[in-house]
C-alpha cells in the first residue's frame, strides 16, 4: 500500500483527491462526507492526492509493494 | 456485485474520448466549428493521462529564426528515416498557432522580464522548446478543461468508453461504463475521436501511464481499424528509489514530503556509471538520447555490470530502465492515419494525440516537446474535420442488435460468478513482458516463447476475467485491452526482422534499408491478427549512396 491513511478529522470532504486519482483508489463516503481508501492495491504513488489536498489529510508513504493475488483475486 | 440496471442514451455530433491535450483541443475546436460535443474520460478531464506531466512544448516559428529544412533534417536522421514526414512537418508548422491558442486561453509559459517566452535548446541538434510555467505546470490541462466548458463542450468524467458501435460499416458512437453508477451509457455520434493516449501495462515505475491501457486501439482494432508502430518501444528510464519522480513533473515540489520528491531519468549533463564505477560511453553525435541510454544501460546490466547509477543532485542513485513498459515510442503506435486530418481507416472514427500513429518521430524520439505539441495539432485537425463530417452525416441511428451485441461484451465480466481476477492477469502480463531480454533486447526464439504465453492468456484467461464491482469492471476491460496490445507488440517485433531506432533485435542487429524502410500495419482479418509491411515513399529514403555509418551514426551492439 502507498496511500496509508486519511485523517478524517482533517478531511473536509471536498473530493478533489477523488477526481485527481488516476487509479480510482479513493472514493467519497457519501453518508459521512469523508474520503475513504477503497481500492489501495491500485495506488501507484503518483502523489496527485497529497499535492491537491487542501487540508493535508492524506498520508502517503514512498513504499509500494504489489500484493500477491490468487487467480480469483 | 453491482447490477447494471439502466441504459442512458446521449446524442451528439462529435464524441471525444479522453481529456488530455489532444482531447481538449479536439473538443474545443469541434465546438468552435459549431458541433455539439460531448467529451468523456474514464478519469477526470484535465487531470488524467500523461498531459499534466508534460514539461516542455515544442514550438517551431520561422520568426524566431527557425529553419524548417534544418529541423526536418535532424528529425529524419534521428528517427532513422521511418518518420512520416508529412505529419512531422505538419506538427512543426502548426505548433506556433496551437501555442497561441494556449496562451489566449490562459496557459502560461516560462517568460523573461519582458514577458517574452524563453526558448530552451533541445538536448541535441537545432530544435528548441518552450516550458510550461514551472510552478504547478500540471495545472495547464485544467485551464483547457475550463476553456472547453466555456465554449459549450459537455464534459462527463469517470466514464470509460468500452466498445465502439457500428452501423452500415460506420462508427456511430460507443458504449461506456461508469465506475460510480450502475449505468450503461450509449453515445450516438456522427463522429467519434479517440484521444485516449498510449498503451502501457501499468508499470510500477511510471505512474502517469496507469490509465493508459490501449483502450482506444483495442476497441478500434476489434471494429476493423488498422494499427501501427507497436514494435518501437518507449525507452524511458527511471530512478529506482523514486519511480518517475512524479511530483517534480507536476511542478509541485513545495507540497511533497521528504522521501517522495525524486526526478525522472538522468538530468541533462548527468552521467551514468556501471557497478565498476566506470562511466557509460558518451552518446555519439546524432544518436537519439533515449535510445542510446536504454540500450547502453541494458547491455551493461546484461554483461553483469549492474546496477547502473546516475549522479543525481542528491547523490549516486540506481537507475532502472523499462519505466514505461508496454508503451511505444510516443506517437509511433496508434490508429493508422488514413489522411492528414486524423481520420482512421474506419468511417466515422478519428484519433488524435498518442492514440493516432502519426509516426512523426519515426523509430526514435527526435524532438523534445513535440509529443505534447503534436497532441494539440492532431486534436485540432481531428476536431475540425469531425465537426465538418457531422454536418454531412444525417443518419446516425444505432441498430438495436448492435446495442445488444455491445452490451453482452461490455457486461460479460460482471455477469460471471467466478473466474480470473483482472489484477492477477495484469500481474501475469507484467511479469511476462518485464524482463529486459523480452521487451527491449529481442530475439525471435524468446519473442515466440513469450507470444505463446500471451496467446494462452488471450485464449484461456481473458474470456474468464470477472468483475465483482464497477471498479473491477473497468480493470477487466483494461486488462483485456492490455493483453491484446501485448500480442500486437510481440507480433510486430517478430515481424520486423531488423534493428532500427527503439526496436533492437539481437538476431538482426543491423538496419536493413532495402527491406525495412517501411511501417508494420496490423488489422483483424477473419478473426486473426494480420500484419503487413507498408513501404515509406521512396522520396523519403536516406541517401543510399552514403555509407551505412554515415546514415546511421549509432552502432547497435553486435553490429
Amino acid at each position: 500500500m502507498a496511500v496509508e491513511s486519511i485523517n478524517s478529522q482533517r478531511c473536509n470532504g471536498c473530493g478533489i483527491c477523488v477526481q485527481s486519482c488516476p487509479a480510482d483508489v479513493l472514493r467519497m463516503d457519501g453518508e459521512r462526507k469523508k474520503v475513504v481508501i477503497r481500492y489501495p492495491d491500485e495506488c501507484v504513488v503518483c502523489c496527485w492526492c497529497i499535492a491537491e489536498c487542501p487540508t493535508d489529510a492524506i498520508v502517503l508513504t514512498p513504499t509500494r509493494y504489489n500484493r500477491i493475488f490468487t487467480s480469483w483475486g | 456485485m453491482d447490477a447494471i440496471r439502466d441504459l442512458k442514451k446521449y446524442t451528439c455530433d462529435v464524441l471525444v474520448v479522453g481529456g488530455g491535450m489532444a482531447g481538449c483541443f479536439a473538443a474545443i475546436k469541434a465546438r468552435q466549428k459549431g458541433a455539439d460535443v460531448i467529451l468523456i474520460d474514464k478519469g477526470y478531464v484535465g487531470k488524467s493521462g500523461q498531459s499534466p506531466y508534460a514539461g516542455s512544448f515544442m514550438v517551431f516559428n520561422p520568426q524566431w529564426g527557425h529553419d524548417l529544412g534544418a529541423w526536418m533534417e535532424q528529425i529524419n536522421r534521428i528517427s532513422e528515416y521511418v518518420n512520416n514526414r508529412e505529419w512531422t512537418q505538419l506538427t512543426l508548422i502548426q505548433s506556433y498557432e496551437r501555442y497561441l491558442d494556449l496562451v489566449s486561453w490562459g496557459v502560461r509559459f516560462h517568460a523573461n522580464d519582458k514577458g517574452e517566452p524563453v526558448r530552451f535548446p533541445a538536448p541535441s541538434g537545432v530544435t528548441e522548446q518552450l516550458r510550461f510555467e514551472e510552478n504547478k505546470h500540471g495545472d495547464y490541462v485544467q485551464i483547457l478543461r475550463r476553456q472547453a466548458i466555456k465554449v459549450g463542450v459537455r464534459i462527463m468524467d469517470r466514464i470509460m468508453l468500452t466498445e465502439l458501435l457500428k452501423s452500415k460499416g460506420r462508427i456511430v458512437g460507443g458504449m461506456a461504463i461508469s465506475v460510480d453508477e450502475p449505468i450503461l451509457y450509449v453515445f450516438q455520434a456522427a463522429a467519434t475521436i479517440l484521444c485516449v493516449g498510449a498503451c502501457g501495462i501499468k508499470p510500477a515505475a511510471y505512474p502517469p501511464i496507469v490509465q493508459l491501457t490501449g483502450d482506444g486501439e483495442a476497441m478500434a482494432y476489434r471494429s476493423g481499424a488498422e494499427i501501427l508502430g507497436k514494435e518501437f518501444v518507449d525507452v524511458h528510464i527511471s530512478r529506482r528509489d523514486i519511480p518517475a519522480g512524479i511530483p517534480n513533473m507536476l511542478g509541485r515540489k513545495q507540497t511533497i514530503p521528504p522521501g517522495l520528491e525524486g526526478l525522472q531519468g538522468p538530468r541533462r549533463g548527468g552521467h551514468l556509471f556501471n557497478a565498476e564505477g566506470n562511466p557509460l560511453p558518451p552518446r555519439p553525435e546524432g544518436a537519439s538520447r533515449y535510445m542510446f541510454t536504454y540500450l547502453e544501460t541494458e547491455f551493461e546490466v546484461h554483461a553483469g555490470r549492474g546496477p547502473i547509477t546516475t549522479d543525481a543532485p542528491d547523490g549516486l542513485k540506481e537507475m532502472t530502465s523499462g519505466a514505461c513498459l508496454g508503451m511505444s515510442l510516443r506517437k509511433a503506435d496508434g490508429l493508422w492515419p488514413a489522411d492528414l486530418e486524423g481520420r482512421s481507416t474506419l468511417p466515422g472514427l478519428f484519433a488524435a494525440g498518442d492514440a493516432l500513429g502519426t509516426m512523426q518521430n519515426g523509430s526514435a524520439y527526435a524532438l523534445t516537446g513535440s509529443a505534447i505539441a503534436s497532441s494539440a495539432v492532431t486534436g485540432t485537425l481531428a476536431g475540425e474535420a469531425a465537426a465538418w463530417e457531422a454536418t454531412q452525416m444525417v443518419e446516425r441511428d444505432i441498430p438495436l442488435a448492435e446495442i445488444e451485441r455491445a452490451q453482452l461484451y461490455v457486461l460479460e465480466p460482471i455477469k460471471r460468478k467466478g473466474g480470473f481476477s483482472p489484477q492477477w492477469v495484469t500481474q501475469l502480463l507484467q511479469n511476462t513482458l518485464m524482463p529486459y531480454f523480452v521487451s527491449y533486447i529481442k530475439r525471435a526464439d524468446r519473442l515466440e516463447a513469450i507470444l505463446s504465453l500471451v496467446m494462452y492468456f488471450q485464449e484461456q484467461l481473458v474470456p474468464k476475467i470477472f468483475a465483482r464491482d464497477l471498479h473491477e469492471l473497468r480493470l477487466a476491460h483494461e486488462t483485456k485491452n492490455m493483453v491484446l496490445s501485448a500480442e500486437m507488440r510481440l507480433r510486430s517485433a517478430l515481424y520486423r526482422t531488423e534493428s532500427r531506432g527503439n526496436h533492437f533485435r539481437e538476431d538482426y542487429p543491423h538496419r536493413n534499408d532495402p527491406e525495412w524502410l517501411a511501417w508494420v500495419k496490423i488489422r483483424l482479418t477473419d478473426g486473426r491478427m494480420e500484419l503487413c509491411k507498408v513501404g515509406i515513399p521512396a522520396a523519403w529514403y536516406p541517401d543510399l549512396n552514403k555509407p551505412y555509418s554515415e546514415r546511421y551514426p549509432y552502432r547497435f551492439p553486435g553490429e
